[in-house]
């Protein structure tokens, strides 16, 4: 169980205007947390910059009260926008990747059992078949490439996931039904979640706690049912509806 | 959606550019003067009027006329006599072979009788219409071998200089630039004057044609292989990185696959280069068919050198099509 501090962090485009601005958040070990905003808050940068993919230009983001290191990265899962697979790897090879496994195995692809299992339980309940795994991942769809990275981000039980829009690409029903995959998963793992979404209704269903962030400060910080709440600004409200 | 004021688009040709361009002819015209690009446009020009009748002579179209004219017909066959063949047996001759009497009218000064006296000498000759060709063949062999062997020592030596020598995998810094100066120096020593020295150390043979083109093509696949590793789309290998996967697992799951494609290109293209040194190497003692090019020029007989060349030109071409192939079956 893994706690996520960030205290004062901005981070600033190539042109010096602000994507983040003196953002301080506290998200306590096994809380899931969904991150909402229009196209251009900020969310993928504090994801980014969560997971280390982005240098901070102010502030700091610990774990556990530490500045994460190579031990701590790997109890990390992140799955990215553009979901980031390596499109030539088959989709066993992508999710593979991150499993705790000796490196003859994961070059000659004799992957054990434990890992084969997991792998194949993760793929079913994303809604993938045992013939996608020898698929190139560059031949899959945008949203069967969306769940083979949520995949990758799950296999290695890790205590921390950042999701970035993690169900874009994804229809309706498959994207409740990945969510709440997510959601079961994470609790099971007792795993802490940042995960930015573009779905209201869906972060109200499966969050803990919504963060709102606009022009790249937080304007909101709460739980789904005080979005309902009359002291809510009603802007706030309209962009959550 | 309305646009009042025309967007403005981005140029093509903006002032650096035209400076760049402007200084890249500067350069090529001091640089053409230096190698004499005027005389040889002349002396082409010149080949290219006399061909078509237009002048009456030049040099050019001469010296290689008379050259290539020397080069046909091609030797296909082998003559040896067969006298200087050890344990020859007449009743077991190669296929196709036949044996072939020539008479030979010698006069010779009787040493009894101080007199001028004719005598017939009949010489054998084992006559193997293909034998040439087949030798041609087998020294060929011998090339392709050699640049075999020259290739492997290649991807051996620079599979693990790539990956000290990529930017976003090597361990440290200063192995990325210990890595890129070796490349750089197995690179600056031709495949020719390896073998030079690689001739006295190791002595005549394939030996040195093997190490000389394996440690020249090294320096090659170093860098190319470094610099696919490096263009490799980085997005995975960061995903994997913030997950915290190690350096030889990113480089497996996210960059090999993406590479390998250019990694075979460029290891056909170096067999396929090794194989052409390996015509010229042979030249200074260092095995293959270049050793048996030099001994029929140096001896004048440009048919035996046409048929190698022939031979040399159908390997490379079936190489060609071959790695076109490989290539295709790996995209």
């Amino acid at each position: 169980m893994i706690d996520i501090g960030i205290a004062g962090l901005s981070v600033r485009h190539a042109g010096g205007d602000a994507a983040l601005a003196d953002v301080t958040l506290y998200i306590p070990a096994g809380q899931f947390c969904a991150v909402l905003g229009a196209s251009g808050a900020g969310k993928s940068t504090l994801l980014r910059a969560v997971a280390g993919l982005v240098d901070a230009d102010e502030g700091r983001i610990l774990y556990d009260g530490r500045a994460p290191d190579r031990t701590l990265c790997r109890r990390i899962g992140l799955i990215p926008q553009d979901f980031a697979l390596c499109g030539r790897a088959s989709v066993a090879q992508n999710v593979m990747a991150v499993a705790d496994i000796a490196p003859w195995r994961s070059f000659t692809g004799l992957y054990p059992l434990p890992e084969r299992e997991r792998v194949a339980r993760l793929l079913a309940g994303l809604g993938l078949d045992e013939i996608h795994l020898a698929r190139r991942a560059d031949s899959l769809s945008g949203g069967q490439q969306q769940r083979v990275a949520i995949a990758r981000a799950l296999l290695h039980r890790p205590a921390v996931i950042l999701a970035d829009e993690p169900v874009a690409s994804l229809d309706p029903a498959t994207g409740e039904a990945t969510l709440a995959l997510l959601r079961n998963e994470t609790l099971s793992l007792g795993a802490s979640v940042l995960c930015s979404l573009h779905q209201p209704a869906l972060a109200r269903r499966f969050a803990d706690r919504i963060i709102m962030l606009d022009a790249g400060r937080v304007v909101f910080d709460g739980t789904p049912a005080m979005l309902d709440s009359p002291v809510a600004p009603s802007r706030i409200q309209a962009v959550a509806r | 959606m309305n646009v009042a004021v025309p967007w403005r688009f981005p140029a093509m040709l903006d002032a650096r550019t035209l400076v760049a361009l402007f200084g890249a002819l500067l350069l090529l015209w001091y640089t053409g003067q230096r190698v004499e690009i005027g005389r040889m446009l002349t002396l082409s020009g010149e080949a290219v009027l006399a061909e078509a009748g237009l002048a009456d002579r030049s040099q050019v179209a001469d010296g290689l006329g008379t050259t290539l004219g020397q080069l046909v017909p091609v030797q296909l066959s082998s003559r040896r006599e067969v006298s200087r063949i050890a344990g020859f047996d007449p009743a077991r001759l190669p296929p196709f072979a036949h044996i072939e009497t020539v008479e030979t009218r010698v006069s010779e000064l009787d040493p009894e009788t101080l007199r001028r006296k004719d005598r017939i000498v009949r010489t054998a000759w084992l006559v193997e219409p293909f034998g040439y060709l087949f030798h041609v063949a087998a020294k060929m062999l011998e090339t392709l071998e050699i640049a075999l062997w020259g290739t492997v020592i290649a991807v051996l030596i620079g599979l693990p200089l790539a990956l000290c020598g990529a930017r976003n995998i090597t361990p440290h810094p200063a192995l990325r630039a210990g890595s890129r100066a070796t490349s750089a120096f197995l690179r600056a020593v031709p495949e020719l004057i390896a073998a030079l020295f690689l001739v006295i150390a190791y002595g005549f043979g394939p030996i040195a044609g093997v190490l000389a083109l394996g440690l020249h093509s090294a320096g090659f696949l170093g860098k190319f292989y470094a610099d696919d590793v490096e263009d490799a789309d980085a997005r995975p290998q960061h995903a994997l990185a913030a997950m915290g996967v190690g350096r030889l697992t990113i480089w497996r799951a996210a960059i090999l696959p993406q590479v390998l494609p250019q990694h075979i290109a460029c290891t056909l293209y170096t067999f396929d280069r090794n194989v052409r040194m390996g015509a010229v190497i042979g030249l200074v003692g260092a095995g293959g068919i270049g050793q048996e090019l030099k001994g029929r020029f140096d001896m004048y007989e440009y048919g035996h050198v046409g048929t190698i060349l022939i031979a040399i030109f159908l390997v490379i071409l079936t190489l060609d099509l071959a790695a076109s192939r490989a290539r295709r079956a790996w995209r």
